[in-house]
């Protein structure tokens, strides 16, 4: 019943007002007055009929109440669609809203109490101060209808309160069934309306996820999960992993197994990787979880449950296991036309700074001879081929060796160790090669081809476990220096494999009066790798028991070091459970207390972007210490592992840095361009390479040092051609300091590293997982670059092979259903956030289109650019399987 | 009987037969066959263990189809060579400044970059350095106490730094400097002053030449004069000549190249003794040089007395200076007539280097070959027989010069600022000598030294004659 339009309206609206005078107060009218003025006729209509519903709604009589409040109800619900602006009807309600209110206590229990409830709810949205929550109060009394009638901004203030009154309700400890009913019908509203990040929110501050199973379906629930996985990397535990169950069993539910299988990679439960796998039932696809279980580099082995046929569990095996590794990484380094071996002069470029090269000395530098080894080993990783030490079969045998013999002593090691990794991930090859040098007389030889035969092992399992089964016989060995290489090597090839045989053998190293620290030292180290992130309570305590037996003249040692960061990597990544450990550290002598401490807590909380964490670093790094204390360099670099974990976290930790760098003390100045350098880890960010470029020309050689290492460690495996650039004019202003000009071979190295074709940052499936092996692998150089002149520089420079458990070919490489590669076009662009956007936003930005196999530098994404095939899983990363699309028509 | 699989390097050998009654020895010996690898370099794994000769087969829990692993090859085992490679960082200081191919920095004593750049400059002269090797360390009647020391000092100096790879300390050289020329022993507010390179210079080849005056009294030059000496003689009307050892570049307001400063400086306006005549000698505007030496000195004329400031003022103005400097036309008419046919020699041998004929002038060489060419004609080719002052009959001088090294300034004042010197190696390589720290530099930046800023500018530079042997 539409009211009637008084004719007598225009005039008499003021003397109505008079009538009612309960409402507006004298101020306000004049007000009113002035904006009546201003009205259109038509809103003028409007709010005389408002005027008159109020009015009548105090009528004692309830036809005539019900009528007006229908109305009003009408008014409201047609002006709610759009929020630009507060809707006309509420703007002009505002002034009564006092009065409805009180009516609304004096009226007695009915229907139209209710309806006048849910009319003052919405009024309430407007109208109602902070904090009273006036709109769910009298939502909770009202008729209980239809939410989204009243409009997505009702709904959106409502889930507000809701939230607040919850914790309220919390904390009095009161009932919340009442609330939950509202949240059910607002989160059914919202998932319907494509507003799950809404819902989302709502049941996260309700602390009622599980709700959300109820509502999600086949059109949204991918957005949701795409908001609750990016949502957890924000949230305080436990709540993430809480956020990240649901997200996984709603993937469970869609069937969307890769994604769940990323999560359960994610939250590290193997139940739930297991769960994936008897769920899936399409072999292929198996083989797609296969693969990206191995890029993880975690170990893991199928059983009778996963996978049924025998063959087949065998095929799938062989995948988690790598064994495909090589063949892909070289499929790539063919299709890109790289395969031409490279020589350090290649990288060097010297004829490129005219005039200021070295004088051509006749005579061979142990030092420059020792950089061209590691830059060899580097440039051409996993290449099979290479200039120096491998030679082609058709020249004499006697070059190899001869490189080998340019190399002082402890040189050797490095050189032979470097066969492994120009051999990486080829295990076969790489152990024929490897072969003659186990017959040397000369120790270090012996030991570098131990430490070879680890590297070409790395990531790589094989059933006869030709790894253990040639090292194990040198733990034991007479020469510390052989004893390292064997030690070494297992650590790197079964880096998170917790192989209990190879701790039986490693543990009582640990606590052998007789062994020299640098073999403790190193054992302690393998043994962290092996047991990575896994909190391994017997392992910690022969670290702690070796700890607490060194004399107070050997934890002054450099390499001491090590011991703490074996025991922080134990866990991790695994937060709390560092917790009892961290205790135990406090009883060991105050030398290495607070440098156990950092460690341990950065390690725990590595990759995890824990804000608290960070300021607790960030305090330990702003003080001005006198006593000499070294632990402020680990708690830079523990600032730079919590903090990597997801951009804005990232870009406040660069940020950060700045600021330490500016006030802090020398040592942890010292510290900032590594924690630079992870935090970039391939990744050349322009702002941070120009503030690595200016520390590089420090005149702290300890800092320009650090700095010029974090410049390879950013450009890691992109041949940025700014940082080569770099690279090569410090090579000529440093060519007299042999120690910086060493670094920068080094870091030379690092940027074409694999020609350009390998990645170090341990983050991959778009930086949602992080691989805890390539992190140990890069925090533990980390570790050795604090003290730069006694490890890298000193007789210890293998330990830049470490480095190895994160070189990754930064690949993307499509297979088909034999696994035999194929090319396809593919857009690859640069990555774009499109969480919690509506529709089907753009992925990636800003593309071109090339055919398989390609490169994805950091922050790129691909995307298929044919309709041909359909990728079995959704991150475009490393291998991939496509199937053949059915329903494909050729134009 | 079980058979096996056996992987060896990118092979497989499939369903080998194993007698697990006999010593796996056999079984190595099978493989022997299969792949060439003799049992003793043969390493099988299985399942993280190494086969042994004499294992006991049971034990190992084989299965019929298992894959084993072999490792090894049949190659020549790798043998250090007899004589390992000498490295670097082993040689002793003196054969590693060797391989480093320039000598080391001199420390700075304070204040004594003059010293120490001027010094720099010196040695690159080896007719000087072979000069002073051949000095006896006692002394003559005809040399002052204080003179021999100074060139003795000079010598172990230079010995010194031609062994040592880090910077020399030039501690006793510094002090005997100091007895023998009190100035530079000047103080200011406790420390010793800056003081001016050009007069360091023009001391000590003072002093090294009245030292290195061969014994007996003779009419031969002595070596320092042989080596830096040039004659200039005032043109037509007097015929008195004077010999100096550098010339001056004066910098005037139209002076924008060292080639107009020489001019300038040649017509000079000065009034001096000359120590020759041993009276005050009124020189005429123009003067020639009359001899040239082996090493032609410049000095750029930078420093004025500024009377108003009562300091000595720098002309910060841009002078240019080339790498090959040719003083021809400075040259006295009796010289110039001697340099003729060695010149023509020069532009022939120069001309086959770029691929030309000796015969046929090109046109590009200009009007300055057929100027020197008719010149050459009218003046017959008589002057092989013509003495040659400082070098042997084989080489000439060609008037042309090469510049080897450069002193520079940086700073506003001749008592402040800093000195550094870029000298040329024999390899070719330009070097600075930045007090202790030295370092290489290219040829381009060597001529971007001509100032006109507050960068470095060329003080004094050493031009070393280009000879030639007819």
């Amino acid at each position: 019943m539409a009211p009637v339009p008084d004719p007598n309206s225009v005039g008499g609206g003021a003397k109505r007002d008079e009538a009612t005078t309960k409402v507006p107060s004298k101020d306000s009218k004049k007000k009113d007055d002035k904006k009546e003025e201003d009205l259109s006729e038509e809103d003028l209509q409007l709010k005389q009929n408002l005027e008159l519903y109020v009015e009548r709604v105090q009528d004692p009589n309830p036809e005539l109440q019900k009528a007006a409040l229908e109305s009003m109800r009408q008014e409201i619900r047609e002006s709610t669609s759009s929020m630009t602006s507060v809707p006309k009807p509420l703007k002009f309600l505002r002034p009564h809203y006092g009065v409805l209110k009180e009516f609304h206590l004096k009226m007695a229990e009915s229907d139209l109490k209710k309806m006048l409830a849910d009319i003052l709810s919405v009024l309430a949205l407007t109208m109602s101060a902070e904090g009273e929550r006036e709109s769910l109060n009298y939502r909770l009394t009202g008729s209980e209808g239809e939410i989204g009638s009243w409009g997505h901004e009702y709904v959106r203030n409502l889930a507000g309160e809701i939230a607040e009154e919850y914790t309220m309700r919390q904390g009095e400890e009161s009932s919340i069934e009442d609330l939950m009913d509202l949240v059910q019908q607002i989160v059914s509203f919202h998932m319907k309306h494509n507003a799950e990040t809404e819902a989302v929110d709502l049941l996260m501050d309700v602390e009622d996820l599980d709700l959300l199973l109820e509502h999600v379906d086949s059109t949204n629930f991918r957005r949701t999960c795409n908001y609750l996985t990016s949502a957890a990397k924000y949230l305080p535990g436990p709540d993430d992993m809480l956020v990240l169950d649901i997200a996984y069993m709603i993937y469970i539910k869609f069937a969307e197994y890769p994604n769940a299988l990323q999560i359960a990679l994610f939250l590290d439960n193997m139940q739930y990787v297991k769960q994936v796998f008897t769920s899936c039932t399409d072999l292929l696809k198996k083989k797609q979880f296969c693969y990206m279980i191995a890029r993880q580099g975690i170990t893991f082995v199928l059983d009778q449950e996963m996978v049924a046929n025998e063959q087949d569990r065998e095929a799938l095996q062989d995948i988690v296991n790598n064994t495909k590794l090589s063949e892909g990484y070289l499929t790539l380094a063919r299709d890109i036309e790289v395969m031409e071996a490279k020589t350090p002069e290649d990288i060097y470029k010297a004829h490129l700074l005219d005039g200021r090269v070295s004088s051509g000395a006749s005579v061979d530098s142990a030092r420059q001879n020792l950089s061209a080894t590691f830059v060899n080993a580097f440039v051409n990783a996993g290449f099979g081929q290479d200039k120096l030490m491998t030679v082609p079969s058709d020249s004499t045998s006697g070059s190899a060796g001869n490189w080998l013999f340019k190399n002082k002593e402890h040189g050797k090691t490095s050189a032979a160790a470097s066969l492994g990794m120009i051999q990486l991930w080829d295990v076969n090859t790489g152990l024929a090669q490897l072969d003659k040098y186990f017959h040397s007389s000369d120790n270090p030889v012996i030991a570098g081809a131990l430490l070879g035969v680890g590297i070409v092992n790395c990531g790589i399992k094989d059933d006869c476990d030709p790894a253990f089964a040639l090292l194990a016989d040198f733990i034991d060995n007479e020469d510390s220096s052989v004893r390292i290489g064997a030690i070494m090597g297992l650590g790197i090839a079964y880096a998170g494999s917790q192989n209990d045989q190879i701790r039986s053998r490693l543990s009582p190293i640990l606590n052998d009066a007789k062994a020299p620290l640098d073999v403790i030292a190193f054992a302690a180290l393998s043994l962290g790798m092996i047991y990575v992130g896994s909190c391994n309570e017997e392992v910690a305590q022969s670290i702690i028991f070796a700890l607490m037996d060194r004399s107070e003249a050997e934890l002054g040692e450099a390499l001491t070091r090590f011991l703490p960061l074996g025991l922080g990597l134990l866990y991790l990544g695994k937060q709390e459970s560092v917790e009892a450990t961290a205790e135990v550290s406090k009883t060991f002598n105050e030398k290495i207390r607070k440098y156990c401490d950092m460690t341990l807590l950065s390690c725990a909380y590595a990759g995890t972007g824990n804000v608290l964490k960070v300021q607790d670093l960030l305090a330990q790094c702003g003080e001005h210490l006198e006593n000499g204390d070294i632990h402020q360099g680990p708690a830079v670099i523990g600032l730079a592992m919590v903090a990597m974990s997801e951009e804005l976290g990232l870009d406040m930790g660069i940020r950060s840095l700045e600021r330490v760098l500016q006030y802090g003390e020398q040592n942890v100045r010292r510290a900032v361009p590594l924690a630079l350098g992870l935090l970039c880890i391939s990744n050349p960010k322009v702002t941070v390479m120009d503030t690595l470029s200016r520390l590089s020309h420090d005149t702290d050689s300890e800092v320009a040092m650090a700095a010029i290492i974090s410049l390879g460690l950013i450009g890691a495996g992109t041949n940025n051609a700014r940082i080569a650039g770099m690279l090569r004019n410090l090579s000529s202003y440093y060519y007299k300091d042999a120690s910086l000009l060493f670094c920068v071979r080094i870091a030379q190295g690092f940027v074409h590293m694999g020609k350009g074709l390998l990645t170090l940052n341990p983050f991959h499936s778009e930086r949602l997982l992080l691989s805890p092996t390539a992190l140990a692998g890069i925090v533990t150089l980390l570790h050795a670059c604090l003290d730069m002149r006694s490890i890298i520089l000193g007789k210890y420079h293998y330990v830049l092979y470490f480095l190895v458990l994160a070189m990754q070919p930064r690949m993307m490489l499509t297979v088909d259903e034999n696994l035999k590669p194929i090319s396809v076009p593919v857009r690859v662009g640069q990555a774009v956030d499109v969480v919690g956007q509506a529709g089907r936003p753009k992925t990636i930005t800003g593309f071109q289109t090339h055919s398989t196999p390609v490169l994805l530098a950091a922050g790129e994404r691909a995307e298929l650019a044919t309709e041909k095939y359909i990728p079995l899983s959704p991150i475009l990363e490393g291998f991939i399987i496509l199937k053949e699309n059915p329903d494909y028509r050729e134009e | 009987m079980l058979t096996v699989s056996v992987k060896w390097q990118k092979k497989v050998f499939e369903s080998i037969e194993v007698d697990t009654l006999q010593p796996p020895y056999v079984f190595k010996a099978q493989l022997y066959d299969l792949s060439g690898v003799p049992p003793e370099r043969q390493k099988i794994m299985v399942k993280g263990r190494l086969l042994k000769d004499d294992a006991d087969w049971s034990k190992l829990g084989l299965k019929n189809g298992q894959k084993l692993m072999m490792m090894g090859t049949a190659d020549e085992i790798v043998k250090a060579p007899e004589k390992g490679p000498v490295f670097m960082e082993d040689l002793p200081e003196e054969e590693q400044a060797a391989n480093l191919g320039y000598s080391a920095g001199l420390v700075n004593l304070g204040n004594t970059c003059y010293m120490n750049s001027t010094m720099q400059c010196l040695k690159s002269v080896p007719e000087l350095k072979s000069e002073l090797s051949n000095y006896q360390s006692a002394r003559t009647k005809d040399v002052d106490q204080t003179s021999h020391m100074l060139t003795v000092a000079t010598r172990e100096l230079f010995r010194e730094l031609d062994k040592s790879v880090k910077a020399v300390a030039p501690m006793p050289f510094w002090m005997v400097l100091q007895k023998k020329y009190p100035q530079f022993a000047q103080l200011h507010n406790g420390n010793h002053m800056q003081q001016d390179a050009e007069e360091c210079w023009t001391q000590m080849l003072y002093t090294l030449s009245q030292s290195l005056k061969p014994p007996s009294p003779s009419e031969d030059p002595d070596a320092v004069r042989a080596l830096f000496g040039l004659n200039l003689r005032s043109s037509e009307e007097s015929s008195e000549t004077e010999s100096v050892f550098s010339l001056k570049c004066h910098i005037s307001h139209e002076v924008n190249h060292l080639h107009e400063g020489l001019k300038h400086g040649l017509k000079g306006e000065l009034e001096k003794t000359s120590p020759a005549l041993g009276r005050t000698a009124v020189y005429i505007k123009e003067s020639l040089i009359d001899s040239l030496p082996r090493y032609l000195t410049v000095q750029f004329v930078r420093f004025f007395w500024k009377r108003e400031s009562n300091q000595k003022a720098k002309i910060l103005r841009k002078v240019d200076y080339p790498l090959e400097l040719d003083i021809y036309d400075l040259c006295s008419e009796d010289l110039r007539k001697k340099l003729e046919a060695p010149r023509q020699k020069l532009r022939d041998i120069e001309g086959q280097k770029l691929g030309l004929q000796a015969s046929a002038k090109s046109s590009s060489n200009g009007d300055d070959v057929k100027m020197t060419d008719a010149e050459g004609s009218s003046n017959g080719s008589g002057e092989s027989s013509s003495g040659d002052q400082q070098g042997g009959a084989a080489s000439h001088m060609t008037g042309i010069y090469d510049l080897v090294s450069v002193l520079t300034h940086k700073g506003r004042s001749a008592d402040s600022g800093h000195y550094v010197s870029w000298v040329k190696q024999e390899s070719g390589k330009w070097v600075q000598y930045d007090d202790a720290n030295t370092s290489l530099q290219r040829e381009e930046d060597i001529t971007k030294l001509s100032g006109g800023g507050d960068w470095h500018m060329a003080y004094i530079v050493m031009y070393k004659a280009r000879l030639i042997s007819m």
